[in-house]
């Protein structure tokens, strides 16, 4: 079973958090404090963490630090919306993603599997990925549309594509885009992501102008949603 | 053939009504009876311009393919063929399509006009290529489409199409100009009152010159060179001495009153010895740059005559001069140049400014005069010096030419001797007072005894008429002594008077400087010449330096009430004067004796500045009651907002959880659900109210921690859009990826971009979606939040990014009126602006524009193909 450490200082949130982690199938280990999860990182084995920024005592951004010391579990943070700051440090620290409280249970739930899959590679690797759209057929690097008809997509463009949809809910961050595409040389031109990402955009997005797939966080990353979380915000 | 005339109507920005007065007119001569057809008309879909034509007749314009589209163009053969009077040409400054039988229409004009076919046509003054740069930098929008000035001055006439800025952007506002769709951020920055005033007054003055072009013809044809007066050109002439950016000022002021032109001329004279070389003549030069005015420099042998002759070659028509800063002497050897100038420059007038400057009243002043009211010790000193030289020289030659050598009679009678003696007396007594008058008088009375009255060399008097003569001159010489003593005496008091009238004034002056009382200790200083002046404040049973001024560095160190501080605790000084100030402060002044008519206006100085403490500390109190009176207002009103806020989707959560949770009822599981999503919608804006809430904490509080990352408004408005709840998605987006990007903390922008497009969907109709249109303008990013609902007022338009405040809005919605104000907040914090415009046609336009990272342009798409084509991997 998948064990996940919960921190938070808000017993509410904790409680409801612990019902629907186990409500899923996880084994949810809940904590109020920096210091209790830093001890109990240390002595139990987790396959994934959730940790709240503002924590009394030390913060949630000591708490990634510390769990980083040690190990490379998915850690997932919970920010209040003006905590814009110690989100970006907790993320340079080391964390995989990111939820805006107040949060939809479900996109954290969802977030916490995109996190998952990281760490856990599926036995076999996706070799397609469908949605209303579009579909991507990793194998054959085929790209078509709803209807079938085939889009046509640049070398860039593709090796853009491929890096996003194999990492579905996931917060790819622009300088591991540029560095994976472009290389090391290129990691500050975020410039031209924005620019390819519009021309993918416009080849994929029903409307590009709303995207529902690629979804740009701006300054730090870019995520490919598949459809079923479409209509939940970040 | 006969030229046919030409005629044409120039705007000053698009939709002021040129080719409505164009066809105006058309009509008009039409229904006079002469033949008029219109070759070219573009109406922009304007449908009170398209019924302007009326029943004029059209010549078919002329369909040309080019790039796989079909255009539209004046067919100009067809026009000449059908050989009517007058023709009307819309756009004189259009491009043709290539292949075309001219590559612009003023030249298909040239044709008609050639061909004897009066031609009416209209252009924009933005169109002219002599304005082109000009145009640019008013509105930073290129203009392609130029054509040169010849073209339209070549006109016979040329009507100017005139209209407020204020009114064209009503037209704009109704939608008479252009569709709401149509106005962009290029249009809506074109369309800015400033920018109009800008191109109104560029369309006047291109129009002003045409007439001026003609009357210099004119002169120049019949040989005048007397100026007349179009316009006003003020010249003014720069010495390069002091005062003289007074005169260039006010040399702007009398030629700004008519709108004319300031010339600066400064006049080396060929003997080269008047060259200025103390930096004041670069400094006038920068003043008259600042007030728009040009620098000559004239060199000629006579200032007067260079002055003049420049005057008239460049036909101004007034002439500023200072008053003179020759000497008497200089004046009088040499000539007045304002005299010579008055008498040689006819038809030109002549002001002549006082340039008397003020000498600054920080400027310590001494107060001690040339003459004291008691002399100075130096002056009574030397007073004796010069009474003991005169009578050491006078007693001498007494001794050789007096009566004492019995067999040379001398020449010298004693009457003679007392009036050389008389003259000495007088001297001595304007040079050292009364004391010095007297001793000298006493001792020439003593030497005329004793060499010139009979017996000779003794002190002893033989004649009684000799006594009575003696008597009569001591007497006198004591008498002249006292009343030249008295002279001087006056004079002092005069001056003394007259400069304590000068003090008050100086100080009456600096009432107006915004920090009084130290303006006050610097006047204090200044006219009592005190080396410093210090206000203390007592503080137990020490002193703290509240305010101090020295002689060194006026207006330094005002120490605050911190007793550590380097302002902190001192001894009061032991010397120096000291004066107590009513609520207990003391006023220490150092510096020499004060005299006593010094005491008596340091007095007077001293309650001055208790006053202006005083009225100090009334303000002060005044406004901070003010303050938190304003406080307190906007406390209530948050209370009233929030409370009602809070709690309207508190009490609807209330009641269905209550609802839900009832023993006696058990809700059927679809009815489940919808009160689960109720409450979640009514915790969502909970949720945002108190973002909002927070964020203005945040703002008041100054604690914003911005992030600053390039980022382009294509990946924010997304994100914004995003953030907003399911029924605020009523929106158009049109935003390109090739704007230039911001170097903004994306997160606030998406916040303040989320806030304003809420504003917008909750105040538009449903079927009319909000239009987010974006753009860039001259170094800044422009986005358009458009909507087409009931607008806001321009009088209420100041209040809109107040908090808690909800303009034609009486349902709460989800804000307490924060919204706006957060919006406005960030944006600011991100060094932009939000400014609010009439949707043409009704509605309410917001513009956020922020300025371009690093004055970045767009993105150049041939550029990115290149990476695209050489990746790196």
């Amino acid at each position: 079973m998948t064990r996940v450490l919960v921190v938070d200082d808000e017993r509410t949130l904790l409680r409801a958090l612990g019902v629907h982690l186990r409500a899923r199938g996880y084994e949810a280990d809940l904590v109020e404090t920096g210091e209790a999860a830093l001890s109990r990182g240390a002595t139990g084995s987790y396959d994934a963490a959730i940790v709240d920024l503002g924590l009394p005592g030390i913060d949630g951004i000591d708490v990634v630090n510390g769990l980083r010391g040690w190990t490379s579990i998915p850690i997932i943070v919970l920010s209040a919306r003006h905590e814009h700051a110690q989100k970006v440090e907790a993320l340079d620290a080391g964390a995989d993603d990111y939820v805006t409280k107040p949060f939809n249970m479900e996109e954290l739930l969802a977030r916490l599997r995109a996190a998952l899959r990281r760490t856990t590679p599926e036995p076999a690797p996706v070799a397609m990925v469908a949605t209303p759209d579009f579909r991507i057929d990793l194998v054959t690097k085929r790209v078509t549309d709803g209807a079938g008809t085939e889009i046509r997509l640049t070398p860039t463009q593709w090796h853009l594509v491929e890096i996003l949809v194999r990492n579905p809910g996931r917060l790819v961050s622009q300088r591991q885009l540029l560095h994976e595409v472009w290389g090391p040389t290129y990691v500050d031109q975020t410039n031209y992501l924005r620019q390819f990402m519009a021309q993918l955009r416009r080849k994929l997005e029903p409307d590009p102008a709303r995207p529902r797939y690629f979804l740009t966080e701006a300054g730090m990353g870019i995520r490919f949603v598949p459809d079923r979380l479409a209509d939940v915000t970040p | 053939m006969a030229r046919g005339r030409y005629r044409v109507y120039l705007g000053s920005a698009p939709g002021v009504g040129k080719t409505f007065a164009m066809l105006d007119e058309g009509w008009r001569r039409k229904a006079r009876g002469t033949d008029v057809v219109v070759g070219l008309v573009v109406t922009h879909g304007r449908p009170k311009t398209m019924a302007q034509i009326r029943d004029l007749e059209i010549v078919a314009p002329r369909q040309v393919e080019y790039r796989g589209g079909v255009w539209q163009e004046m067919d100009v053969e067809a026009i000449v063929a059908r050989r009517p009077e007058v023709v009307l040409v819309d756009e004189l400054a259009h491009t043709n399509v290539p292949g075309s039988r001219h590559e612009k229409r003023w030249q298909d004009i040239e044709e008609l006009l050639a061909a004897g076919i009066e031609v009416i046509s209209t252009v924009n003054i933005q169109h002219l290529e002599s304005v082109n740069d000009v145009v640019n930098q008013i509105t930073g929008v290129v203009q392609h489409e130029t054509v040169p000035d010849v073209a339209v001055r070549r006109a016979d006439q040329i009507e100017l199409v005139d209209m407020s800025a204020e009114a064209l952007r009503r037209r704009m506002a109704h939608g008479n100009v252009y569709p709401p769709e149509k106005v962009d951020a290029a249009l809506g920055h074109y369309f800015r009152v400033g920018n109009l005033a800008a191109l109104r007054e560029l369309a006047l003055l291109w129009v002003a010159d045409r007439v001026e072009d003609s009357l210099q013809a004119y002169m120049a044809d019949h040989g005048i060179s007397r100026s007349w007066e179009t316009r006003e050109r003020v010249l003014v002439a720069i010495t390069g001495g002091p005062g003289g950016d007074r005169l260039i000022r006010r040399a702007a002021r009398i030629a700004g009153r008519s709108g004319g032109d300031v010339l600066g001329v400064h006049v080396v004279t060929s003997d080269g010895l008047s060259r200025n070389s103390s930096g004041l003549l670069e400094r006038h030069r920068a003043v008259l740059e600042e007030v728009g005015g040009s620098f000559h420099e004239v060199a000629g042998s006579d200032v007067s005559s260079a002055l003049v002759g420049f005057a008239t070659a460049h036909h101004a028509t007034q002439l500023v001069l200072g008053t003179s800063g020759r000497s008497r002497w200089a004046e009088w050897t040499r000539g007045s140049v304002i005299n010579s100038v008055i008498r040689e420059s006819r038809g030109i007038d002549v002001h002549v400014i006082s340039t008397d400057e003020q000498a600054p009243a920080v400027a310590p002043r001494s107060w001690r005069l040339p003459i004291g009211s008691s002399h100075s010790v130096r002056r009574v000193v030397l007073g004796f010096l010069v009474a003991a030289l005169s009578l050491g020289i006078l007693i001498p030659l007494l001794a050789r030419y007096s009566a004492l050598r019995p067999h040379h009679p001398g020449p010298i009678t004693s009457s003679a001797g007392f009036l050389v003696y008389l003259g000495v007396v007088v001297v001595v007594a304007a040079i050292g007072g009364v004391l010095p008058g007297f001793v000298t008088a006493f001792a020439a009375a003593a030497a005329v005894d004793w060499y010139l009255i009979p017996p000779y060399g003794s002190f002893a008097i033989a004649r009684g008429a000799d006594t009575v003569y003696l008597a009569a001159f001591v007497i006198s010489a004591a008498a002249v002594s006292l009343i030249v003593e008295q002279a001087a005496r006056r004079r002092v008091e005069v001056i003394r008077s007259r400069d304590e009238a000068d003090a008050v004034r100086a100080l009456a002056d600096r009432l107006a400087a915004p920090n009084r009382p130290h303006a006050v200790l610097e006047e204090i200083q200044a006219v009592l010449g005190r080396q410093s002046v210090t206000l203390l404040a007592p503080a137990g049973e020490a002193w703290l330096t509240e305010a101090t001024v020295h002689t060194a560095a006026p207006g330094a160190l005002v120490g605050g009430g911190d007793p550590t501080g380097p302002g902190g605790p001192v001894r009061r000084p032991e010397d120096g004067e000291a004066f107590a100030l009513r609520d207990g402060r003391v006023l220490v002044l150092q510096g020499p004796a004060l005299t006593t008519h010094d005491h008596r206006l340091a007095a007077a100085l001293v309650s001055y500045l208790e006053a202006v403490l005083a009225a100090d500390r009334l303000q002060t109190q005044a406004a901070t009651a003010d303050l938190l009176s304003q406080g307190n207002d906007l406390r209530t009103a948050l209370l009233e907002a929030v409370s009602h806020d809070l709690r309207t989707p508190l009490a609807s959560i209330r009641a269905l959880t209550t609802g839900w949770l009832a023993p006696d009822i058990q809700l059927s599981e679809a009815l489940t659900q919808d009160s689960m999503a109720a409450i979640d919608l009514e915790a969502q804006r909970l949720s945002a109210l108190v973002d909002n809430l927070l964020d203005m904490s945040r703002l008041q509080a100054g604690a914003l921690n911005l992030i600053l990352r390039p980022v382009g408004l294509d990946e924010v408005v997304p994100a914004a859009l995003a953030s907003l709840s399911q029924d605020c998605q009523n929106v158009v987006v049109d935003v390109p990826e090739t704007l230039p990007r911001l170097n903004v903390d994306a997160a606030l922008l998406e916040r303040a971009i989320a806030n304003v497009v809420h504003n917008a969907v909750r105040h538009s109709p449903p079927q009319h979606p909000v239009h987010l249109g974006a753009g860039t303008v001259a170094g800044r990013v422009y986005l358009r939040v458009v909507d087409r609902g009931p607008g806001v007022p321009l009088a209420q338009r100041g209040l809109m990014f107040q908090p808690f405040q909800r303009l034609g809005d009486v349902s709460s919605g989800t804000g307490v009126g924060l919204g706006l104000a957060v919006a406005h907040g960030f944006v600011e914090a991100l060094g932009g602006e939000i400014s609010v415009e009439d949707t043409p046609g009704g509605g309410l336009s917001m513009v956020i524009s922020l300025p371009a990272h690093h004055d970045e342009s767009a993105v150049d798409l041939d550029q990115l193909a290149a990476i695209e084509r050489a990746p790196v991997r």
